[in-house]
């Protein structure tokens, strides 16, 4: 565990320092009166082992925002820290993180966290400190509007009227009739097998499919959850051969095991029966490690995925060439929406900014400033406005199919499901 | 180590004690069957045939729980981390070999196979040594926890190993054997599953017959049974002990080579999440029997897939720790550990 906290804190360092003298010099030039005051953006993502294709696209993402926007009178530079603890997402790491991030004066707004487990246990931190967090990829309904047993005001415990949380991903619920819309009218399927990791974002993911399968009009032939730690998924694809379903749908990420049911799909001789997962597997081709595409080999074939974010931004092909021009990579799912939670921070900043020295009042005043559901963004990702829940306007699902001759997720629809009568 | 002890006597007594065993197994079996029946219908055979690959995987690992605790009687929780390691020794020679996927040719893969399964056991069989004089045998006169926080450290030693030099995230094990299906009359079974189950079955009989009637065998079973007397009768304990390590060692090794045969994936924390599983195993059927061991790991198997089959795979877990709880309250010592326990 040591030498893993160690390597952590040595790579959030080198970040942290990188960002630092990239961010000082363009100030110097530009005149604007030796930098300004000193504050930071925090990142909380998981950015080490399985979970890397996640976070470090997302990371880049803000990144890259910081690089391109100026604030006259500030020096932002980033505090980084990552919530993986042995390559896979941890909740109380998360919340370590965020305590971490509260406590240093200088982080006025956090990006982050990937994961909806995590964001579980870092809003009830945020909202104690009063640090305004925005999470690039949270799709848990929970987070932000009561759904089943849930409430909001069960994180938000100190202060339970402060919204300390937004999010630029859209919910489940309608992630959830995404994955349903693809199994139903892009598929053909009018039965399923329903599955879930038993975790907070797949359980949720999964019952919100059911939902929306049903009012289209879909059989939900079987629904089970799987332990997020097995590595034997054989008798549930038995299961599914018996019940022989139009199509397979699973909630749940590639390191609670989708990748390892869909390849001992494949091994039974059911990869003809088209699998759906969530955003949960669209985490990068078949050359990246650990990937869901990966790790399913032969059963990539008739795979379908989600991503809770707009596909069709507006300047796709300007964004996709700076991103490639900076990172020598393209874009991963989520680095759009982790340079529009950058955009929203430095909008706040230039609005209620200036003149502001003490950061206390500073990190307070951004707080309320994005919390405001009046208050417009036009991002990369496109305009919107946070809701009172701070839930973002913008409820556009997009869809990925595996392609085969790229042996990577191709994308091929996207779906706006606000005021949509399906979910 | 117990079950060697009390074979002599079983054939002395003769209707009830010779028949017994068996006959309780094959009605566990058959009511098993009959629930999978009920639960999956047509697909009863292929859960069946699940439960006794994934049985026998975690009967295999529970082996060397069993016969450690059976002669040093210490919870040797280093014991999931070498079945891990060992995942990782074959997928480390099978991917230097440059294999990636089946190999058709049936000479080079029986040849891959007994290589692959060679070194990891070995290997594997070596490093438990390794472990037992470096981390147990310093501490084999001091009190009972001493052995055992080290052994929970020689478990995270081997995790961080892993982790820091290998991989933090899910290895994909190139998969030698060809997906085929086999028919015999009216079953159907897949060449990898047959392959598990007649494996991990021959590495019993084998155990069970080394233990049993070899020289070697009786010294480890003298020593389980009092390492004083033991030792003055002429036996090497500290030998003894070093073997009782690498045979359980080797055979968690081989459990590793099948994990990335069966399942084509490794990760630095499955040795976790199956020595908990076989840890259970070697309670459930009386910790220090091979044969409870054995017994015990099927059982978990077969709880595992029956949950599943009836749709409450959520409630596996629970069902599975759940038996355990109520075998051990009504029978402390396990499936198998009174009964032989008294007459030995």
């Amino acid at each position: 565990m040591r030498f893993t906290k160690l390597a952590v804190f040595g790579m959030g360092a080198v970040f942290a320092f990188g960002a630092c003298s990239g961010a000082a010099s363009p100030g110097a030039s530009g005149g604007g009166g030796g930098g300004g005051i000193a504050i930071k953006i925090g990142i909380e993502l998981p950015m080490t082992g399985g979970e890397a294709p996640n976070g470090v696209p997302t990371a880049n993402g803000v990144q890259l925002a910081i690089q391109d926007i100026k604030v006259p009178g500030f020096t932002v530079t980033i505090n980084q820290q990552d919530d993986a603890v042995n390559g896979k997402h941890n909740a109380n790491q998360g919340a370590k993180n965020m305590s971490t991030l509260a406590n240093d004066s200088q982080v006025v707004f956090v990006v982050g966290p990937y994961n909806s487990s995590v964001a579980t246990a870092e809003i009830p931190v945020s909202n104690a400190n009063g640090l305004m967090q925005c999470s690039p990829a949270n799709t848990a309904v929970e987070l932000t509007k009561p759904w089943g047993t849930a409430k909001p005001t069960d994180l938000r415990k100190t202060n339970p009227d402060k919204i300390t949380y937004v999010r630029v991903a859209t919910t489940d619920d309608n992630q959830g009739a995404g994955m349903a819309d693809i199994a139903y009218n892009t598929i053909g399927a009018k039965t399923v097998y329903l599955l879930d990791d038993t975790q907070t974002y797949g359980k949720g993911l999964a019952d919100a499919f059911g939902n929306t399968f049903t009012k289209f009009g879909g059989q939900v032939l079987k629904r089970d959850g799987v332990s997020d730690k097995t590595t034997d998924f054989t008798s549930y694809v038995t299961t599914a051969k018996g019940l022989n379903p139009a199509a397979v749908a699973y909630g749940g990420v590639t390191t609670s095991g989708l990748g390892l049911f869909r390849k001992q799909m494949a091994a039974q001789g059911l990869q003809t029966i088209p699998f759906v997962g969530g955003d949960g597997v669209v985490d990068g081709s078949f050359a990246t490690a650990s990937s869901f595409l990966q790790i399913a080999g032969d059963g990539d074939t008739n795979s379908y995925g989600t991503v809770a974010a707009i596909h069709d931004i507006p300047n796709a092909a300007d964004f996709a060439s700076k991103y490639k021009a900076k990172f020598n990579t393209d874009p991963g799912s989520y680095s759009a929406p982790g340079y529009a939670c950058t955009q929203i921070f430095l909008q706040a900043l230039k609005a209620v900014g200036t003149g502001v020295t003490d950061l206390g009042q500073l990190r307070e005043k951004i707080r309320a400033y994005v919390a405001d559901p009046a208050n417009k963004y036009d991002t990369v990702l496109g305009t919107f406005n946070f809701d009172k829940d701070g839930d973002t306007s913008q409820h556009v699902i997009s869809y990925y199919k595996y392609d085969p001759a790229k042996k990577d997720w191709g994308y091929f629809k996207q779906r706006d499901f606000t005021a949509d009568p399906v979910k | 180590m117990t079950t060697a002890a009390a074979a002599p006597s079983r054939r002395t007594s003769f209707d009830a004690g010779r028949w017994r065993g068996p006959l309780i197994v094959a009605g566990f079996l058959l009511a098993a069957y009959a629930l999978m029946v009920v639960s999956a219908g047509a697909q009863a055979q292929d859960q069946f045939i699940n439960a006794l690959t994934i049985g026998a995987i975690y009967a295999l690992i529970a082996l060397g729980y069993t016969m450690v605790y059976g002669i040093i009687e210490l919870i040797n929780f280093a014991h999931g981390e070498i079945f891990m390691v060992g995942s990782f020794v074959s997928w480390g020679l099978l991917t230097s070999l440059g294999f990636t996927g089946a190999i058709n040719d049936p000479v080079v893969l029986a040849g891959v196979l007994v290589l692959a399964f060679i070194v990891s056991m070995v290997v594997m069989g070596v490093v438990g040594v390794v472990i037992e004089r470096v981390a147990y045998r310093p501490l084999r006169n001091a009190p009972r926890l001493a052995p055992l926080i080290t052994a929970i450290g020689v478990s995270f030693i081997l995790q961080n190993i892993v982790f820091v030099t290998i991989s933090n995230s899910i290895v994909t094990v190139p998969q030698v054997m060809p997906n085929t299906a086999l028919t015999f009359g009216p079953i159907a079974i897949r060449e990898i599953n047959l392959f598990v189950i007649v494996l991990a079955l021959s590495l019993m009989v084998a155990l069970q017959a080394f233990v049993t009637r070899t020289t070697l065998g009786r010294a480890m079973r003298s020593t389980a049974m009092d390492r004083e007397a033991a030792q003055l009768m002429g036996v090497d304990i500290n030998s003894t002990i070093a073997l009782t390590f690498f045979i359980g060692s080797a055979l968690a090794g081989a459990a590793g080579v099948v994990q990335g045969l069966y399942f084509g994936v490794t990760h630095f924390q499955i040795g976790f999440q199956a020595g908990l599983k076989a840890f259970t195993a070697a309670v459930l059927g009386g910790i220090g029997n091979t044969t409870g061991a054995a017994i015990g790991g099927f059982v978990i198997g077969f709880i595992e897939v029956l949950t599943s089959s009836f749709g409450y795979g959520r409630w596996s877990d629970a069902a599975v720790f759940g038996t355990l709880v109520l075998v051990l309250i009504f029978r402390p010592t396990g499936i198998l550990g009174q009964q032989l326990a008294d007459r030995a």
